[in-house]
């Protein structure tokens, strides 16, 4: 254990916090943006992040600091304990004493590290020049911005647990506007990864120009309900709001769609929702915010829910394990997920659209966290897309909105693509088929 | 949080190869936060963000590091670190710092930090009783309490020395009313920037939980919205987040220097109905977004930003400032000392018109009446943007009929500044946060009740009949 946080343990444990814990977090950014073949801006950070709680009668408390040094690192205990009386959740407190065995993985690349700034920033004018090039219309090349992050971890409590990670990540983002006549479009792509080996600069811009030009001429179509498929992107913007009704804490508040649901088909046979933390990418984590090390899961198999997911306090209430899910920090602890996966089918995304020959391609959503009542399920979103016709991704698709309910999205799906795309809230999803959407135009 | 003496070498060591302009921006933000649900305290966390920014300009070229590592070898390393994206002699150098100083728009009565927890606690456990006792339906009644005290120091190689601490506070109200067909939220969220006196001897906080459950119970009952293009009355105060989302952030310099917003080059065109006269003002007494100094030191001020519909003025920071050759408007702000300022709202408000409210809702005959509404984006290079409704009615002939749920507004913002047919004498302002860019920031939407001729309106309700 690092001896420079002992003074917080020792200060702890005098005021008469015997459980105790803090988390060190450390990290290191890069970004630079590119415009008008210039750097425009280029940033570096350092930061750190000290956050501890602790158990006084049976009571949370916590506090964090930015400012690392001896004096603070004391002061921490003090205010813990200033908390810690004031707070009344008689939720479990719990600091958690270990887990059996841990699967610690080196996912940190120093590749990232290795290649230099100016390499970095001549790939970015690149990119920005073949955005230029690539197609008339393209009239602005309104964004081409890199961003790389290091970050260390570190948890450590008064019963001896000493856990760390480091891992790295960049992302390249471009945006550009295409106009044609007086319509004016923007289409982007994030590319985020730990290696540049991945990185292929031509279907890169070919797919920035493309989300932008293939929007031209978008109309709305009249309303009705629509056989429909929705593209990854928006499949997992979805999916993340479904799970949220799997998280134990809004079971036991009752404030979820999955409520009495353990062990019933929720969904289609066709769905099988997984979560993989400890899959090999840049979210990979071992072990989760309380400690407790993490396990790849099935929290929906075809259909059926499997499980809740709980940290050590929501567990301790259901008299159940945890499922290593604890997330956020302080005492903020919650639940999330990592690397949550709509397991793909078998049918490329064109195959899907021939299956249904007449329907309607839903690609983006506007407002989900407006527009989405995750507790009822009700959503009403500005939604664009695509005809499909004859089997055939057809003409734009524009200001319409979209309703439904996301309980009946998943369980009106009839089939499930091959195109796993990751998104960059690590959660992944293909395309969904699904049997209806209204759609208002 | 460091000597003069250490920022004229933080800045010098800046300025060794060839930057035009460097500055500091040190930050000191003590924060509280309380969460009372169902009249318990179930989170109380406090913390410190500590921490500095530099940056470089040459031309307009920008670097930007920050560290909170504010010791004297933390600060120069940052400093030479940045100083070698340049290559060339320095053009200037800083020998002597001059302290300005400024306007304070909020004097607190009642100090935050001199208020004992355990009174906020208080006020927050008879709000949150007031819910729970509303309506049998409120299963849960959240009160949020966040509190910050943000020490703000800058210096710049102009060898200005400036100063701002900004106390704010804010009371979240979000009642959970359950039903036999799902269950809705209402929300309110009034603060201000000051002291405990918002809370004491301004703005009755009872009054305003009583309102979100109201909200909540009322969306409860409501019907679903039904769809399709119609006229739409948009209430006062948190209203004006449509002009903040769908023009506001069209008119920051972020987007209008780069030619990628739809009122680039703009200035003294009819962009409105002649009805509209908008205003960003930082200067408000006490507002939620007043700043007395923005944070690259400039004094904030009270921009016009559409005179009778005529685009007069942009929100402009310094940077993008350069890039228009304009100057700024006090309108460069940041989240925290790790983002870089750029070009931002403060307190943004359409202006009152003649009209009463009741005359508004009169000329209807059939539309709806969006009284509150929640959250929303907006597409700069576009203008589109969507909304949705936290509290809705249909009019019927002249006159607020049945409420309905599930509303969004969607459009593009060009369109409807130019369909707002009537404007109300009832402006009032609402709290919110804004994130963009340069991070998250506490802002003042506004408006008074407003008619726009046509708006397309989502919700499953079918046709409006």
């Amino acid at each position: 254990m690092n001896k420079k946080y002992l003074p917080f343990f020792d200060q702890a444990k005098k005021l008469g916090i015997i459980e105790s814990e803090i988390t060190f977090q450390k990290s290191r950014a890069t970004s630079i943006d590119i415009f008008h073949s210039e750097v425009s801006s280029f940033s570096i950070s350092d930061s750190q992040d000290l956050v501890a709680r602790g158990v006084l009668n049976n009571h949370f408390g916590a506090a964090h600091t930015e400012k690392v040094d001896k004096a603070n690192i004391i002061n921490l205990a003090d205010q813990i304990a200033v908390n810690a009386s004031l707070n009344e959740n008689d939720d479990p407190a719990i600091i958690f004493k270990g887990s059996k065995k841990y699967r610690k993985k080196n996912i940190y690349n120093p590749e990232v590290d290795s290649v230099s700034v100016d390499d970095k920033i001549k790939l970015l004018l690149d990119i920005e020049k073949r955005l230029k090039s690539a197609d008339k219309r393209v009239s602005e090349v309104s964004s081409v911005s890199y961003e790389e992050t290091y970050s260390e971890f570190v948890l450590m409590n008064s019963y001896g647990l000493d856990l760390s990670s480091k891992s790295n990540y960049f992302y390249i983002y471009a945006e550009v506007v295409v106009k044609s006549g007086d319509e004016v479009k923007t289409g982007y792509k994030i590319f985020l990864n730990n290696s540049f080996k991945d990185f292929n600069i031509d279907q890169f811009v070919n797919d920035v120009v493309n989300d932008a030009t293939r929007k031209l001429g978008g109309k709305p179509i009249p309303s009705g309900k629509y056989k429909t498929v929705i593209n990854p992107k928006v499949t997992s913007s979805l999916l993340s709001f479904y799970m949220r009704s799997a998280v134990a804490e809004n079971i036991q508040k009752h404030t979820s769609l999955f409520e009495g649901k353990l062990g019933e088909q929720i969904a289609s046979k066709k769905v099988t929702i997984n979560e993989e933390p400890l899959k090999n990418n840049i979210f990979y984590t071992y072990f989760d915010a309380e400690g407790v090390a993490t396990s790849n899961k099935s929290f929906v198999e075809k259909g059926v829910l499997k499980t809740y997911a709980y940290n050590l306090s929501t567990a301790a209430k259901d008299n159940v394990e945890t499922t290593g899910n604890a997330g956020g920090g302080g005492s903020k602890i919650g639940t999330t997920y990592v690397n949550l996966v709509l397991k793909p089918g078998r049918l490329s995304e064109q195959e899907l659209f021939e299956k249904i020959q007449n329907g309607f391609y839903l690609t983006e959503v506007q407002g989900l966290h407006a527009g989405l009542n995750p507790t009822s399920g009700n959503f009403s979103l500005q939604a664009s897309g695509f005809v499909i016709r004859d089997g055939k991704m057809a003409e734009p698709v524009s200001l319409i909105t979209v309703a439904g309910n996301l309980l009946d999205i998943f369980k009106d799906v009839v089939a499930v693509g091959n195109n796993l795309e990751l998104q960059t809230s690590s959660t992944s999803a293909p395309s969904i088929l699904i049997k209806k959407l209204a759609v208002a135009g | 949080m460091i000597s003069k003496n250490l920022a004229v070498q933080v800045l010098n060591a800046g300025l060794a190869t060839g930057a035009d302009f460097v500055e500091i921006f040190l930050e000191e933000n003590p924060l509280l936060s309380i969460q009372v649900e169902n009249g318990h305290v179930k989170e109380i966390n406090s913390s410190l963000q500590y921490g500095a920014g530099i940056r470089l300009l040459k031309d307009l070229q920008s670097v930007y590091g920050s560290t909170s590592d504010v010791s004297r070898k933390g600060l120069l390393k940052l400093a030479s670190q940045l100083a070698a994206s340049f290559s060339g002699p320095a053009i200037k150098s800083v020998d002597k710092i001059t302290k300005k100083r400024n306007h304070n728009y909020y004097p607190a009565e009642k100090r935050l930090d001199y208020i004992p927890n355990q009174e906020k606690i208080k006020l927050m456990k008879e709000c949150s009783n007031l819910m729970s006792e509303y309506d049998p339906s409120i299963k849960i009644a959240r009160v949020f309490f966040s509190e910050s005290i943000q020490k703000v120091t800058i210096y710049n190689s102009d060898g200005f020395h400036f100063e701002d601490t900004r106390p704010r506070l804010r009371m979240f109200f979000l009642p959970i009313a359950v039903g036999p067909n799902g269950m809705e939220t209402g929300g309110e969220g009034p603060g201000a920037t000051g002291g405990w006196e918002f809370f004491t001897d301004v703005h009755d906080a009872k009054n305003t939980a009583l309102r979100a459950a109201e909200q909540a119970v009322r969306t409860l009952n409501a019907k679903e919205c039904p769809s399709g293009k119609m006229p739409v009355v948009i209430g006062n105060g948190f209203g004006g987040v449509i002009f903040h989302e769908a023009c506001g952030h069209s008119l920051e310099a972020t987007s209008v220097a780069r030619g990628i917003s739809v009122f680039s080059n703009k200035k003294g065109q009819q962009i409105a109905s002649p009805l509209v006269t908008a205003i960003d003002d930082g200067t408000i007494d006490k507002a939620w977004g007043s700043i007395n100094i923005d944070d690259e030191g400039h004094p904030s001020q009270k921009n016009v930003l559409i005179k009778n519909g005529i685009l007069t003025s942009y929100m402009i920071d310094r940077l993008n400032g350069r890039r228009m050759g304009a100057v700024s408007t006090g309108s460069g702000r940041r989240q925290n000392y790790s983002y870089e300022p750029t070009s931002r709202m403060t307190n943004t408000y359409i202006d009152n018109g003649k009209s009463t409210p009741e005359e508004i809702i009169s000329s209807v005959k059939l539309g709806l009446y969006a009284k509150s509404l929640g959250g929303g984006s907006v597409n700069p290079a576009t203008g589109e943007f969507n909304f949705a409704c936290s509290e809705a009615y249909i009019i019927r002939e002249g006159k607020v009929a049945e409420p309905v749920k599930g509303a969004t507004l969607i459009g593009s913002g060009e369109d409807i500044l130019k369909n707002i047919t009537m404007v109300g004498n009832d402006l009032k302002r609402a709290q919110g946060m804004c994130g963009s860019v340069s991070g998250s920031i506490p802002v003042d939407v506004g408006q008074p009740t407003i008619l726009v001729s046509e708006i397309t309106v989502g919700g499953r309700g079918g046709k409006l009949q």
